[in-house]
């Protein structure tokens, strides 16, 4: 009983709520407009952008000496994530059975599992260091932890169901997908899709006033 | 008056009443001769040998396993029946299961008697107005990013340790089955997580816990619980250094132990993955057991422990109390801090003006 609700309406329900979130989100964004800027270029806002988006991918000297360890950490969840989710065997099966129609070539298991490390030592790391470093508690709020534990809530119950051997473990790790989705677009985890956009919107202020930022 | 018919019924009844009887003697005899038939004769016995009994010893193969000649490649695939399987199953049901949970529930009662007794140790001169730093944000990190994989690994261990006599009674053959399986995925899963932490804490710790002197001072007189005299002490006393150098080793077999269990296809045999377990799960118990004692101390056993892996600062009385040679040159060194400061630093409530929530995303 229960169970079809999880696999049927709520998986529904939260891949809309998921989407129309994102979309609304994304729109509100770019409808809130940008300041006229009367002066004259110096540079290429379009450049700019696009640079800063792409470069911003390997950080500063200071960060790589003063914040190594959340530099490392941060790749190794943020990358970790990625591969888990989009090709992880079980998940392209889900994909391609529940939303594309197709499949693609999935990483293998021993990879899947060292992704899966990789990404578990990320986040734990990450978490303790925001609520251990008295300037990222400061900044942190509930939205941050929240996030953060529904995070790492999904990926430990998609580990526990690894097994696929109880229909009620593969339930559990959907129904916190499922929470995870109707959450995003509501939350900080937007900064999935939104980075995109401040590092544009930098980089395109920046490549205006003709800076190498 | 009786008539002629009710005169036949007599006769009639006798009759039907002579039948029940005979009946009832036939069944009695015939039971009698069921029951004296059912007892075992004593007949001679013959020894008759299994003819396939030698073939079945050869298999069983009590004593050294004999591999064969196969074509199904493979580890051990030679080998029909491996007797030291049986042997490693008997160990497990028979000792490591009930000599772990008498260890285990020994400690606990221990510890409760201990708090029963001494209860929780003060800072005799009470807390002061001035804290040293103890650790850094990164020291405090992988110390909690160990904490928290031994604690999953010790939690989802001991369910496959003990869930069969301890949760199945609990939760059913069903309930325990989705359990059991949840833990031995999460398990395997974070494992080589430990590994990691272990690996962090050793660079980070090992200078501080070579052993120095007067650490054997303070073991003759058992830290200090042994009489009331104070026992001076380094950085780290010589309990925390022995359970940093148990760590390393007991906690390094426990990890190459645990590979070797998670990755059966390394090629290694029966016997030395049946090994590997024993050692795993012994090494295993010893450290939740050393751990149980210093989760004690650092919560409910004595006032001030935790604050320095809490805050990343210690009182300066406790570190005087406890750690007192570190202490001291570091108050020479000038490192004390007050109170005010230290929160001030930390963030804490009341020092800084709040942060409203919200704040980057809102952009406002």
């Amino acid at each position: 009983m229960i169970g079809e609700f999880i696999d049927g309406p709520l998986w529904y329900f939260s891949i809309t709520a998921f989407v129309i979130g994102v979309v609304w989100r994304i729109v509100a964004i770019v409808r809130a407009g940008l300041k006229p800027d009367l002066s004259i270029a110096r540079g290429s806002a379009g450049s700019g952008a696009v640079r800063a988006i792409f470069s911003r991918f390997v950080p500063e000297r200071t960060v790589t000496t003063r914040s190594r360890l959340q530099l490392i950490a941060g790749y190794m969840f943020h990358v970790g994530l990625l591969v888990l989710l989009f090709f992880a065997q079980p998940h392209v099966d889900f994909i391609a059975e529940r939303i594309t129609g197709f499949d693609w070539p999935a990483v293998p298991h021993w990879v899947f599992i060292v992704t899966a490390e990789f990404a578990f030592a990320g986040l734990i790391l990450l978490w303790l260091h925001r609520v251990l470093n008295p300037v990222t508690r400061l900044l942190s709020d509930l939205d941050d932890h929240i996030g953060s534990i529904l995070v790492f809530l999904v990926m430990l119950t998609g580990c526990l169901a690894l097994a696929q051997s109880h229909e009620s473990l593969r339930l559990l790790h959907l129904f916190l997908a499922e929470v995870f989705l109707i959450y995003f677009p509501f939350s900080k985890l937007m900064h999935a899709f939104t980075f995109v956009m401040s590092r544009g919107y930098t980089g395109a202020t920046m490549g205006r006033k003709g800076v190498n930022a | 008056m009786r008539t002629p018919a009710h005169h036949k019924t007599v006769p009639h009844a006798l009759g039907v009443f002579g039948i029940y009887l005979l009946g009832l003697c036939l069944l009695l005899f015939s039971t009698l001769v069921d029951a004296q038939e059912k007892q075992p004769k004593e007949l001679p016995t013959v020894q008759m040998m299994n003819p396939a009994a030698e073939f079945w010893r050869d298999v069983r193969q009590r004593s050294a396993p004999v591999s064969g000649k196969t074509q199904v490649g493979g580890v051990e695939t030679g080998v029909l029946i491996n007797a030291t399987g049986d042997r490693w199953r008997q160990f497990r049901m028979s000792q490591l299961i009930p000599i772990s949970g008498y260890i285990l529930g020994g400690m606990v009662i221990l510890l409760v008697a201990f708090y029963a007794i001494r209860g929780r140790v003060p800072i005799e001169g009470g807390m002061s107005e001035h804290k040293l730093p103890r650790y850094t944000g990164y020291e405090r990190m992988i110390h909690w990013f160990m904490a928290s994989i031994f604690i999953f690994l010790a939690v989802t261990g001991l369910i496959l340790l003990f869930g069969r006599p301890l949760l199945i009674p609990v939760l059913g053959k069903e309930g325990f089955s989705i359990l059991a399986s949840a833990s031995k995925e999460g398990h395997n899963l974070m494992g080589p997580l430990f590994l990691l932490a272990l690996v962090m804490i050793i660079i980070q710790f090992v200078r501080r816990n070579i052993y120095q002197k007067g650490d054997l001072s303070w073991l003759i007189r058992g830290g200090g619980i042994i009489g009331k005299k104070h026992v001076p002490s380094n950085f780290f006393n010589m309990g925390e250094k022995t359970m940093f150098w148990l760590l390393v080793f007991v906690g390094g077999l426990i990890g190459v132990s645990g590979l070797i269990l998670v990755f059966p296809v390394l090629g290694l045999g029966r016997e030395i993955m049946a090994l590997a377990h024993v050692g795993h799960a012994i090494g295993a118990i010893l450290m939740i057991t050393v751990i149980i004692g210093h989760i004690y101390i650092g919560t409910v056993g004595m006032e001030g422990a935790i604050e320095g892996m809490k805050t990343g600062y210690c009182d300066l009385n406790w570190a005087k109390e406890h750690h007192d040679l570190w202490a001291s040159k570091a108050e020479e060194n000038g490192e004390a801090l007050s109170n005010q400061e230290v929160a001030k630093m930390r963030g804490d409530r009341g020092s800084v003006p709040p942060v409203h929530s919200g704040l980057q995303e809102s952009g406002k």
